[in-house]
């Protein structure tokens, strides 16, 4: 082999594993963000935050597409509720819903629990939880379901003109588009958000709110609003999680569960309330897997990750970017 | 936030006008026979005191005495809570209103140990003030405003330093600059009454002097400030009138002139 074929190569496999570090990093980073912003601000903890991801879920794959649901739906009669309006719609339409659904959670869920222990927060949304994963179960039985790739994400993205010369460039022959896809909504939705929080006087007012909420109220500024919109956004994140990672993995009702822990893990690795950490922690946890994934060792990719977090909080309990508690 | 929000109710149905502020020389805050309470703590017993238009009003006491609860309790924050008696605010009565909506009537309180927000920089810090003017954080709380908010350099006018450090985190600022910045912060909103809690803490002797040359500054420029302070030499140099505090009761009012010509009450009451 000469030599640049083997440097080409080697470009290759390290930009294969790029791509799918980011791909697998960007649903964790997505539920996170949303998840850390929450917790960050409000400090409420939010174990229904997997149950927002398979709201989203469940919702794009009804107004995506035209599946036949099991469960008591199937049994009054309507099996058959999927509205069939493509991807595209499901992608404008699942954000808002999940919106919608977070601010009605923050209002009437969460706020009056804002001022109890965690214990209280933590047994109340993991009650809703488990509410919602029985009210799907209900409703669409426990069947395994995946979103179908829209037809425009299918095939190799090195087909896909300018962004196919880049990828053979860099030495890559195949490459899923709808990855391509997953990675780049993923970082413009983060940097929505991330310009939302850090340049925008709304984000200041949170930011400042995370610090010392009483002090902003005390200059005459109305926390429960932004405080609103904050969970609104963590919740319409979760649910587009949902929908980018239906097309990926088998979801049923319980998989709000699965998806919840390594979500907190990366928000605790990131550190609680840092959006910049949040995206460090997913694209690392994202890595590690795709890594061990490529290198023969898939079943360590789990393992993998609860490792790196294991040593990252002995190093730095905080978190990566998170701030010292003080006892 | 939960009492925040029992409040809120009570706040909408009623108009936020500041603008009926005609009685020059004449009371603007009144606090009548006040109890308020830290859980079952009884802190402040039948408290009263006035501030008028225009003076620097110092109130006095030992710590633990009850002044900064007074200042609490007209801020109307979450604790302590103020189970009898009243507070108004140009005749209009402010007792167990939200804080957001207290602050938006012209009350602004600087508490003590500052609580800048230390991961803002020292002009984000500032503007945080100036979003209450903003249209997400009216609508819907009929408030007027009938005051501007201080332009950027009248107030660094008065705090020239900030000015110097305006891209600087607020955390890293020294002891007596974040005392300017909580001030500044505070005084943004051009407030009627400016409530000032220990401001002269574990500062040096001379930026104490830099913080009571704003103070006379601030009340020069027709801004009302009701002073907590413990170190009452400082707070005597600076007020018009005083009110000393003990075990949360008012036990002396009068001039400062007065209160200096009071050994007794200075002793027993203040150490000094």
């Amino acid at each position: 082999m000469i030599p640049d074929a083997v440097a080409l190569q080697t470009t290759g496999a390290i930009a294969r594993l790029l791509i799918n570090g980011l791909q697998a990093g960007a649903i964790y980073i997505l539920l996170a963000v949303g998840l850390s912003i929450i917790l960050g601000t409000l400090k409420f903890v939010n174990f229904a935050h997997g149950a927002l991801y398979i709201i989203g879920a469940y919702l794009g794959l009804i107004i995506a597409q035209d599946p036949s649901f099991g469960g008591k739906l199937a049994e009054w009669g309507f099996g058959d509720i999927g509205l069939g309006f493509g991807y595209l719609a499901a992608l404008v339409v699942v954000p808002l819903v999940v919106f919608v659904i977070g601010v009605l959670m923050e209002r009437f869920v969460a706020r009056p629990f804002y001022d109890r222990p965690d214990t209280d927060q933590i047994l109340l949304t993991y009650g809703i939880a488990l509410i919602l994963t029985e009210l799907f179960r209900v409703l669409f039985g426990g069947a395994s379901r995946s979103i179908d790739q829209p037809p425009w994400a299918r095939g190799s993205a090195t087909g896909v003109p300018v962004l196919g010369d880049a990828l053979t460039a860099l030495g890559i022959n195949a490459v899923s588009t709808w990855r391509i896809v997953i990675i780049l909504l993923t970082a413009v939705l983060v940097g929505i958000v991330f310009v939302l929080i850090e340049y925008t006087d709304f984000g200041l007012t949170v930011r400042a709110g995370t610090v010392d909420a009483e002090m902003v109220e005390l200059l005459g500024v109305k926390l429960s609003r932004p405080y609103l919109v904050v969970f609104g956004i963590g919740a319409a994140l979760a649910g587009v999680a949902g929908l980018v990672g239906g097309p990926l993995v088998n979801f049923n009702p319980d998989y709000g569960a699965t998806i919840l822990v390594p979500a907190f893990l990366t928000v605790v690795v990131g550190g609680v309330g840092s959006i910049r950490g949040a995206v460090i922690a997913g694209l690392s946890f994202g890595l590690i897997q795709a890594g061990l994934v490529q290198f023969g060792f898939s079943e360590w990719a789990q393992v993998g990750i609860y490792a790196v977090a294991a040593v990252v909080l002995l190093v730095r309990p905080q978190g990566l970017l998170g701030q010292e508690v003080a006892a | 936030m939960s009492q925040s929000d029992e409040t809120a109710t009570e706040v909408d149905r009623e108009t936020t006008d500041t603008s009926d502020r005609s009685t020059v020389g004449q009371s603007i805050l009144e606090v009548d026979a006040i109890d308020a309470y830290y859980g079952e703590s009884h802190i402040l017993r039948d408290l009263s005191l006035h501030v008028e238009e225009g003076e620097i009003c110092a109130l006095l006491g030992r710590n633990g005495a009850g002044k900064t609860t007074t200042l609490r309790s007209i801020a109307s924050t979450a604790e302590p809570e103020v189970r009898a008696g009243q507070i108004r605010f140009y005749g209009h009565e402010i007792t167990h209103m939200a804080t957001e909506d207290v602050a938006v009537r012209g009350i602004s309180l600087v508490p003590e140990e500052r609580r800048i927000f230390p991961d803002l920089t020292v002009e984000e810090n500032i503007h945080v003030a100036e979003v209450v003017r903003n249209r997400s954080n009216v609508l819907g709380r009929n408030i007027s405003f009938d005051r501007e908010q201080m332009p950027d350099e009248d107030l660094y006018e008065v705090f020239p330093r900030l000015e110097e450090r305006l891209s600087q985190k607020g955390g890293t600022l020294s002891g007596g600059e974040q005392q300017m910045l909580a001030i500044a912060r505070a005084l943004k909103q051009n407030p009627d009454l400016l409530m000032l809690d220990e401001p002269y803490e574990g500062l040096a002797p001379q930026i104490i002097q830099s913080v009571e040359a704003a103070i006379e500054r601030i009340r020069e420029d027709g801004t009302t400030v009701l002073l907590v302070e413990q170190n009452a030499v400082a707070a005597m140099n600076v007020a018009d009138r005083c009110y000393v505090v003990d075990q949360g009761s008012v036990v002396f009012e009068g001039t400062a002139e007065e209160l200096r010509n009071d050994e007794e009450t200075r002793q027993r009451y203040l150490g000094v």
